[in-house]
């Protein structure tokens, strides 16, 4: 088979999962080495799905000896397998990227033969890149379930990025769909990577050149809508990550019916991206703008509403803590008037030192008025609020100013 | 109506704005060579002059740091309509409150000039996304452009650290020069008898690098394959990269 055969085949089997970030690195380039990560990560293209390229995404091979019911690359699917080489993937690495196509590599693989051979292939690949070619650039290798902690270390110190796909939100509908796997198998290559990582900053406050141990962290990824675990679950387990894994990205990926006969699987025809995009926004909400779990999904919310925002909504479902003075509130507050996102709450805390601010700064600063009046008081006569109309009247005028624009799906937007 | 006529370059507006300050008047318009002119206006022409353009900018400087100076620069690069007048009325608010007034953006010159800013540094960023190289029978990874401002010299130390080890030229076809890196310094060049196409950016077959159209449809096929046919969505594809790169783009030209 040809090379380019291998490509169409080995991407197309690698494009499902949706991570593409290559952020959160900014090896510099060593003296007659090639390449550099830039710390923010560059898209390079945009796919006909809209999504960004910015590193070739491909898998070493889509043999696999395991049968997970949600992947294409499962052992029962009758697809076309192949497997690259090392050199012809390294080869490709470095063609893509002296010409500008990419930022870098991730790399994945079905199992073959087992954990360990595979693990062993694709640390290779990153180790030839980084050792005889000098590559800068960024990596980021997936970790194969089951590999031994021996290659995960090395994995990292290759790598700028890890990943270990959790991809069923509980572990018994995990345990449900791939049999062959669990949750301690993908937790505890997480946990590895975690003390590394914080081992590897303890030791690089000391010596300075302490190698690099996956210097962009580690991501996840969850499937959804494949299983009928809730947002409220999906969410929980994500937080815990945050917090106890010190994970740097979780990634959210609307189920594709890859998998048309079993019915262990929800028949659906088209990916659920409305849900997806509302738990991406949610995501923002738990790391950009000082939200819990609990502010988003509860007990008596446990799915997020489908027809508005994740902060919308929750501003919908607590009226009493507006409206918002925005020439007084702090940081916090701001952040949860709905059509504030950070960068126009930081223009508000500069701007407002030297002039009180009106809906007109506001607007001009970038704050989406249509939204956030129902929400603030600024330097101007009252309107009316979220108080006077109460939160149905504001939903219904928001949600029909809503229908006018549609929906974007990617990740990458900016969400308010 | 007063009108200024500068020659169109940043060291010509600075000197401008000398000449206002030193003059005590505060001009209307200030024209590059190709602006409408006004009518019956006193038309005053400033003389380049990098002594008192650096004055201004030591000024600049001084009240509000090196990013004001790069703000005001990105901003110029914008050529937008009377972006001159917008940096005099800057210069002269900064050099009134002897502070930087950056973060004052309840006010409207600083917030256009803000604005300004972002979007030429966001056509920077596309220099640094969608730069495409071909390689050349010679060895040198060649690169056509046609960015909206004139931002190539900001994207350049960007691709001298990355590619340190290779010999590239990126060349703005609409501003008929570039920059060579040749291993060692980056210089600027114009290209007389270009050997590239100016529709496409394609070098042509003789002056291709044998196995550069393997890479280019490699990356074809793999722009194709990693596309999920069950979402596609054109119009979120032009937002993030406009038709107007389409044509260099090795994925995306026909
Ligand atoms: S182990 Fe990975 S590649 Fe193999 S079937 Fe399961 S999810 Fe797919």
């Amino acid at each position: 088979m040809n090379l380019q055969e291998k490509i169409r085949i080995l991407a197309a089997a690698a494009k499902y999962d949706v991570s593409c970030s290559s952020s959160g690195s900014d090896r510099a380039n060593q003296p007659g080495g090639i390449g550099s990560a830039a710390k923010a990560g560059i898209c390079h293209s945009f796919a006909d799905d809209g999504r960004c390229i910015s590193l070739l995404k491909i898998l070493y091979s889509n043999h696999c000896i395991y049968d997970c019911a949600y992947c294409v690359n499962r052992r029962s699917n009758d697809i076309q397998r192949t497997t690259f080489t090392v050199k012809e993937l390294v080869d490709l690495t470095i063609g893509f990227y002296r010409r500008n196509y990419i930022e870098g590599l991730f790399l994945s693989s079905g199992v073959i033969n087992n954990p360990d051979f595979t693990m062993e292939r694709l640390v290779r690949v990153a180790r030839e890149l980084r050792q005889i070619h000098r590559f800068n650039g960024y990596i980021h290798l997936k970790t194969i379930p089951g590999a031994s902690s021996r290659l995960v270390k090395e994995a990292a110190l290759y790598a700028d990025r890890l990943s270990v796909n959790i991809e069923i939100p509980s572990e018994g509908n995990l345990k449900m769909l791939a049999p062959e796997k669990d949750y301690p198998s993908v937790l505890s290559p997480m946990s590895l990577i975690k003390e590394g990582i914080v081992q590897y900053k303890e030791e690089r406050r000391i010596y300075r050149h302490t190698p690099l141990f996956a210097p962009a962290g580690q991501s996840t990824q969850l499937i959804i809508g494949a299983t009928p675990d809730s947002d409220r679950q999906i969410l929980s387990l994500a937080g815990n990550l945050y917090a106890t894994q010190n994970l740097k990205r979780v990634y959210y990926s609307g189920y594709n019916p890859t998998n048309l006969y079993d019915s262990r699987l929800p028949a659906i025809t088209a990916p659920p991206l409305k849900r997806e995009n509302r738990l991406y926004q949610s995501d923002w909400l738990m790391r950009f703008y000082h939200f819990s779990v609990d502010e988003i999904v509860n007990d008596a919310h446990p799915d997020l509403d489908l027809s508005v925002d994740p902060k919308l909504s929750y501003a919908l479902r607590n009226p009493h803590i507006f409206p918002i003075d925005v020439n007084s509130a702090d940081h916090h507050m701001l952040l949860r008037i709905p059509g504030v996102g950070p960068k126009s709450a930081k223009m508000i805390l500069a701007a407002r030192r030297f002039r009180k601010l009106n809906s007109h700064h506001l607007r001009k600063i970038g704050v989406v008025m249509k939204r956030a009046q129902y929400f603030i008081t600024c330097h101007e006569l009252p309107t009316a609020t979220i108080q006077e109309l109460q939160p149905e009247r504001v939903r219904s005028m928001l949600t029909m100013d809503l229908r006018k624009q549609s929906l974007p799906n990617a990740h990458q937007l900016s969400l308010w | 109506m007063l009108e200024y006529l500068y020659d169109g370059t940043f060291a010509g507006l600075l000197t401008a704005i000398f000449h206002a300050f030193r003059r005590k008047e505060y001009p209307d318009v200030i024209l590059r060579p190709q602006g409408q002119r006004l009518l019956f206006a006193t038309t005053h022409t400033v003389e380049t002059d990098d002594v008192m353009a650096q004055r201004v900018l030591n000024g600049i400087e001084r009240y509000g740091g090196k990013t004001t100076c790069e703000q005001l620069l990105h901003a110029f690069l914008s050529q937008s309509d009377n972006v001159e007048i917008l940096i005099l009325q800057y210069a002269r608010e900064l050099f009134f409150q002897k502070r930087p007034i950056m973060a004052d953006l309840g006010n409207s010159f600083v917030l256009q000039i803000h604005k300004l800013d972002r979007r030429v540094l966001r056509e920077v960023q596309r220099v640094l996304m969608f730069i495409r190289f071909e390689r050349s029978a010679d060895g040198i990874y060649f690169a056509p452009f046609a960015p909206k401002y004139d931002v190539l010299p900001l994207a350049v130390g960007h691709f001298k650290h990355r590619f340190a080890d290779q010999q590239w030229a990126i060349y703005d076809t609409l501003r008929d020069y570039g920059f060579h890196y040749h291993g060692k310094r980056v210089e600027q060049i114009t290209i007389n008898a270009p050997a590239f196409s100016r529709d496409s950016g394609k070098l042509s077959v003789e002056m291709e690098h044998e196995n550069e159209d393997d890479y280019r449809e490699m990356w074809r096929e793999y722009f194709r394959s990693i596309a999920i046919s069950e979402r596609l969505n054109p119009t979120l594809q032009r937002n993030f990269m406009p038709k107007r790169f389409w044509k260099y783009l090795t994925e995306k030209r026909i």
